[in-house]
């Protein structure tokens, strides 16, 4: 039929979802970014004495902000590319197998369904030091056995349960996603590969890998994005957000915005927004670097 | 490279795809396996590479047994029917994937990929991915990558179904020029009987899984061993008649034809359009219902008893619809059909 380029009837059904789009992102984002510029800003009131950059001097001074920021680069550069392999590695055995694999896709699943608080209780337990099941395992190879939670737990051991944490709970969403690229991919193209005698890993690197390129890319970038934002991985395993030694030491950035909001300080408000946008631009960053990466790489 | 097939059987839950299956691809020759879908052609192919193992039977690649041998080992060539090109792979790269696969030189390796590609003519092609050519050229270039590791054996399965009928024609020659130049064994599995009689030096028909015949590609026309064959080859069809044999004579629509030498039976009267002859002292007697003219050939269509045949006779003749005609056929060419096997009596 003829195209209509002024069919009111399509935004009226868009409305609802535009509306609410509107008013929780598009102006809180705005709004965000003004915030971040206005100084003694009152947040009751909304009165403010101008605009500076101030609340970024501020925030870049700020020795928490930069735990916080080293915090979420260490836990983000590991923890990302690690899932990536660990998840895109599950999924090729899982597509290859045919007994139990509902079963144990369900299994992998279950990370994803399972309470964030209910997840970090388990892990206080299975990290215990004197009984947990990860010392009494490291210990029959005579490794241990090593503090990771507990009050004399080092920077280091307490950063290696949240990267462990981290990894392990985003699982299940790259599997599911890895998962149905696989069985989207030809079979004939690992046939035509087997009859050319093409060694298994050749086959993973030279076909699987560049054939599921586009759903990497979207686990990449989302998954950094995800991984920048952290906070509640950290607060159900460490709820004070420290180790004993050094209180504080394991805060993220998102930590760092919300402790900045809470805080009863005129103006406090304004900082946060300040601080929202820097990790915004941070993860601007690193988005555009992937895309920039992967645009040579990704094959659709 | 002669490959042989001795009671070779495939069995999947619960279909038999392929029943005991003996035959012999002759060395250095173009055999195609001709049937429709689902009739067994492209599990035996299949077979033949080794990407199904057999249920029972043994394959021989020459006086090697294979039957064991996993399809890397086995040394053949396959191109599949949407030729499995691998689509972030250039072309080069695309021919070059199985010769690296053997740890080839880099070098010699890129001049093969050259030679293979000007072999199916498309080396001005090489830098160019999958999707940036057309359904021939992929089809070339999956033949060239085939080709490539110099395999002893070529498979091909449905070559041309995914071209359009223009190209269709230009690749079936290009395939058989290939062929011919190269000198290797191919077997190429096919549904489309004009496809397998236009290049194949010997076809093989199969129907459920058994195979009905093997023969020279005019053989077949001319001779099919039973109805299924003689149905299957020929376009327009051959035309289908109920008969039955009353005292040496054929009788058709309760009227009196040509004498045959068999024992009184039913039978299906089998003949082709074009040794339709009309003729008004001929045997045979049909309505007209239908003429199309087709450039140099009237085809007439034509009831007899309710049941539809056509013929295809000279431009020349005038035929009009609604016309009872009179017909003999040309060197009194017609198959007999034993009415419920559909052997062939005559």
């Amino acid at each position: 039929m003829f195209e209509n380029k002024h069919n009111w009837k399509g935004y009226l059904y868009l409305a609802p979802a535009l509306i609410l789009i509107l008013i929780f992102i598009i102006y809180p984002l705005f709004n965000t970014f003004l915030t971040s510029f206005k100084e003694n800003y009152q947040f009751m009131t909304g009165e403010y004495d101008g605009f500076s950059i101030q609340h970024y001097m501020d925030v870049f001074k700020s020795s928490k902000f930069k735990v916080a920021f080293k915090n979420t680069m260490i836990l983000t550069i590991i923890s990302v590319p690690v899932s990536i392999v660990i998840a895109l590695l599950i999924s090729v055995g899982l597509n290859s197998i045919k007994r139990l694999q509902g079963f144990l896709q369900t299994i992998f699943f279950l990370p994803y369904v399972t309470n964030v608080i209910a997840i970090g209780l388990v892990f206080q337990f299975m990290f215990n030091h004197n009984y947990g099941i990860i010392n009494t395992v490291i210990g029959w190879f005579g490794i241990g056995p090593v503090h990771w939670m507990d009050a004399y737990a080092s920077y280091g051991e307490a950063m290696a349960v949240i990267i462990i944490y981290s990894i392990w709970s985003s699982l299940p969403f790259k599997i599911m996603v890895f998962l149905s690229g696989l069985q989207t991919i030809d079979k004939q193209y690992y046939q035509a590969a087997q009859i050319d005698a093409t060694p298994k890993w050749r086959v993973f690197l030279r076909i699987t890998v560049p054939l599921l390129s586009p759903m990497i890319m979207y686990i990449t970038i989302t998954s950094f994005m995800g991984a920048f934002k952290t906070y509640e991985h950290v607060l159900s395993l460490f709820g004070d957000g420290g180790t004993a030694g050094d209180p504080g030491n394991l805060k993220t950035m998102v930590w760092y915005i919300y402790e900045a909001l809470d805080s009863s300080k005129k103006g406090s408000v304004a900082v946060a927004s300040a601080s929202a946008v820097v990790l915004f631009i941070v993860i601007m960053i690193f988005t555009a670097i992937q895309m920039y990466i992967n645009k040579k790489r990704v094959h659709y | 490279m002669e490959v042989r097939l001795e009671g070779l059987t495939k069995k999947f839950t619960d279909v038999v795809a392929v029943d005991n299956v003996s035959v012999v691809f002759p060395s250095g020759k173009l055999t195609g396996l001709l049937g429709p879908s689902g009739c067994g052609k492209s599990t035996t192919l299949f077979l033949l590479a080794g990407l199904y193992n057999p249920t029972e039977g043994k394959i021989f690649f020459g006086d090697e047994e294979v039957t064991e041998i996993p399809p890397e080992k086995r040394g053949i060539g396959l191109v599949f029917q949407n030729y499995a090109l691998y689509p972030h792979m250039s072309v080069e790269k695309n021919i070059m994937f199985p010769l690296e696969n053997m740890k080839m030189p880099k070098a010699e390796a890129k001049q093969i990929a050259y030679e293979m590609a000007k072999l199916v003519q498309i080396e001005e092609l090489l830098d160019r991915k999958p999707k940036q050519l057309s359904g021939g050229q992929q089809q070339r270039v999956a033949i060239a990558r085939a080709l490539a590791k110099k395999p002893r054996v070529l498979l091909l399965d449905e070559p041309l179904s995914n071209l359009d009928a223009r190209l269709r024609l230009q690749t079936r020659e290009e395939i058989k020029r290939i062929q011919r130049e190269t000198g290797i064994t191919t077997i190429f599995v096919t549904h489309d009987q004009e496809e397998a009689m236009s290049i194949s030096d010997q076809i093989i028909v199969m129907e459920k899984g058994i195979i009905n015949q093997v023969d020279l590609p005019q053989k077949l026309y001319n001779d099919p061993i039973n109805l299924f064959v003689a149905k299957f080859l020929g376009n327009p069809p051959i035309n289908v008649v109920e008969a039955e044999i009353v005292n040496k004579v054929l009788v058709v629509n309760n009227k009196k034809t040509i004498k045959v030498d068999l024992p009184n039976q039913k039978v299906k009267l089998g003949f082709r359009p074009e040794d339709v002859r009309i003729d008004p002292n001929g045997p045979l007697e049909a309505n007209i219902y239908m003429v199309e003219m087709v450039g140099r050939d009237t085809s007439i269509l034509c009831t007899i008893n309710n049941e539809k045949i056509r013929g295809i006779i000279d431009s020349e003749i005038e035929v009009n619809v609604g016309d009872n005609i009179k017909f003999d056929l040309r060197k009194q060419r017609f198959y007999l059909f034993e009415y419920n096997t559909g052997a062939r009596l005559r």
